[in-house]
């Protein structure tokens, strides 16, 4: 059993992407053996209104649900978010979110933010946060979006403990609270891998040790990435059988409640 | 790392024994193994895949510079993930930490490579690392670096933009010696204030009508920016190969580079991001025989190209 934390579906403004409908998304699932997969919308990253974009994503994953888990893209400062939120958990049945602070315009610390975030934690849903979404160097002559700092998501950690969060396309958590043994920071986060080293400095490994294998998910970003990096890290980590089921499917099953 | 060691490693793991499970590695499309296989089997442990006829050659790698305290350790991580990914040998240079590089600066770093050819004979081939600022000394330096120690390329990086007139001694002594020019590339939309004369893939594609004979390898197309603006602007540009490395696992590089320059002029590279260069090609949609090609088959073309 293969479950991917960290999937997409619909178009982004600056670079075309291959499978990106539900059809071609689990055909490639397929060749890659993978079960399962969180999506949420592309579009809804750059769309003012997200919430179209939740639309998009709710019509294509309706008959896959046994596969696809849909998580709703909220931006707090736009009117309606608490509609939106309403709508995407009791009718879309999304079990959770994902946050782009850095490309809607607000920061993880604003009321509004701490407002959606402990709202979505009453629902039960798991917030996800991408650092990126993707490479600086690659970023288009009309925007200039940083990546999200760690410093930024672990206060937001420390701010809702009662949330649950999922960290994605993240690098460098080693050096930060979040990714050391000592912090003081609650353990209502996981780390997805999809961007850490399973060679050389091997992250992955320094991660294990440090926080444990329970609180790392497998992600690939697909259909933005090639699903096959992420797969190979758990192919050549070294690591044991039963840490690698649970990096592979078994933590994310727990977190998303499957 | 001692020599014994080093011999130990080579010894331990025969070629023969690296190819059979290096195309399953490398082709798989399943992308992993039965589940309880551990670190460094996984290749071994799959069973589908065609058998390779070729190796596989990492055309963009790093030793580590030794003012860094556990270099020797670094080294060692490199050749084991090598072992582990079944990539049979890593072309290497080692770059000054502070750039421009001065003379004595690059002259040091090859000693290391140098040094590291030895220390893992068979597995790590050498690029010679000069700063074309340098005239004199870096003409005698690539030289003797191909010549005498048996270095199989020279590696530019940004001190000068690849078309201004203090690099083409440095091109046409590659031309020379048959051997081909690794250049540090990168095409971003936003000026990068600290490489203000980086080379993109436009400025390689000029050198090479200047000089068509000459064997240029445009770096790391996944760590360089906008890697479509760099394929395109390669397309009419027919002698220059496109290095598949880089941290950026962006899907349909490879295939945008197969089908716009064409699976011949590609040549697979890590430059360290291990998974990521080797996930990336054995993700790519691409016949078993394109993919041996790319994986190594050019790269060692290229190397039979070197004047004996």
């Amino acid at each position: 059993m293969i479950i991917d934390v960290n999937a997409y579906l619909g178009h982004f403004a600056f670079r075309q992407l291959r499978h990106n409908t539900a059809a071609s998304l689990l055909a490639l699932m397929d060749a890659k053996k993978i079960d399962k997969a969180v999506v949420s919308s592309a579009a809804a990253i750059t769309y003012r209104n997200a919430q179209a974009g939740n639309e998009e994503v709710a019509a294509e994953v309706k008959r896959h649900s046994d596969r696809l888990i849909p998580f709703a893209v909220i931006n707090p400062f736009y009117a309606g978010w608490r509609d939106d939120l309403k709508i995407c958990h009791e009718e879309f049945g999304m079990r959770g979110l994902r946050l782009y602070p850095k490309w809607h315009n607000y920061s993880l610390s604003d009321r509004c933010c701490l407002d959606l975030v402990n709202a979505a934690a009453e629902r039960g849903m798991v917030v996800s946060i991408p650092l990126r979404v993707e490479d600086k160097r690659e970023r288009s002559w009309l925007v200039d979006v940083p990546d999200l700092l760690l410093e930024e998501i672990a206060g937001l950690i420390k701010a809702c403990p009662k949330a649950r969060f999922i960290l994605l396309n993240g690098i460098g958590y080693v050096n930060s609270p979040l990714g050391r043994k000592d912090s003081d920071l609650p353990s209502n986060y996981a780390i997805e891998i999809s961007r850490l080293s399973a060679l050389l400095e091997n992250e992955i490994g320094q991660l294990m040790a440090n926080l444990g294998a329970d609180r790392l998910l497998l992600g690939s970003g697909m259909p933005f990435s090639y699903p096959d990096p992420a797969l190979l890290k758990l192919d050549v980590l070294e690591a044991s059988a039963s840490d690698k089921e649970k990096i592979r499917w078994q933590n994310a099953a727990k977190w998303l409640r499957l | 790392m001692d020599s014994s060691e080093s011999q130990q490693i080579v010894s331990r793991r025969s070629f023969l024994k690296r190819s059979a499970a290096m195309a399953v590695a490398l082709t798989s499309t399943a992308g992993r193994v039965a589940s309880g296989a551990e670190g460094g089997q996984s290749a071994a442990g799959t069973k589908t895949g065609p058998s390779r006829k070729t190796k596989v050659i990492d055309c963009h790698a790093h030793l580590r510079h030794r003012s860094r305290a556990t270099w020797e350790a670094d080294d060692r991580k490199l050749i084991e993930a090598a072992d582990k990914l079944e990539i049979d040998q890593l072309c290497c240079s080692i770059l000054t930490p502070r750039r421009p590089a001065t003379a004595d600066g690059f002259r040091e770093c090859n000693q290391w490579v140098a040094d590291g050819m030895r220390r893992f004979a068979g597995r790590v081939l050498g690029y010679c690392y000069v700063n074309p600022g340098y005239a004199r000394e870096a003409l005698e330096e690539s030289r003797r670096c191909v010549e005498e120690r048996g270095f199989i390329g020279v590696k530019l990086y940004n001190e000068y933009t690849c078309t201004e007139p203090v690099v083409f001694p440095i091109v046409e002594l590659a031309i020379e010696l048959r051997v081909p020019i690794l250049h540090h590339a990168g095409h971003s939309h936003y000026v990068m204030e600290d490489q203000p004369r980086i080379s993109d893939s436009g400025h390689i594609a000029e050198l090479a009508r200047r000089y068509p004979e000459a064997m240029l390898i445009c770096a790391h197309v996944s760590g360089g920016g906008d890697w479509e603006w760099t394929i395109k602007a390669l397309r009419n540009a027919p002698s220059v190969f496109l290095d598949t490395s880089g941290s950026a696992t962006d899907e349909g590089v490879v295939e945008m580079a197969a089908r716009v320059l064409g699976v011949d002029r590609l040549v697979f590279g890590c430059d360290t991001s291990m998974t990521a260069s080797v996930g990336r090609i054995r993700a790519a949609e691409l016949s078993a025989g394109d993919r041996e090609k790319i994986l190594g088959g050019n790269m060692e073309k290229l190397l039979r190209r070197r004047k004996s």
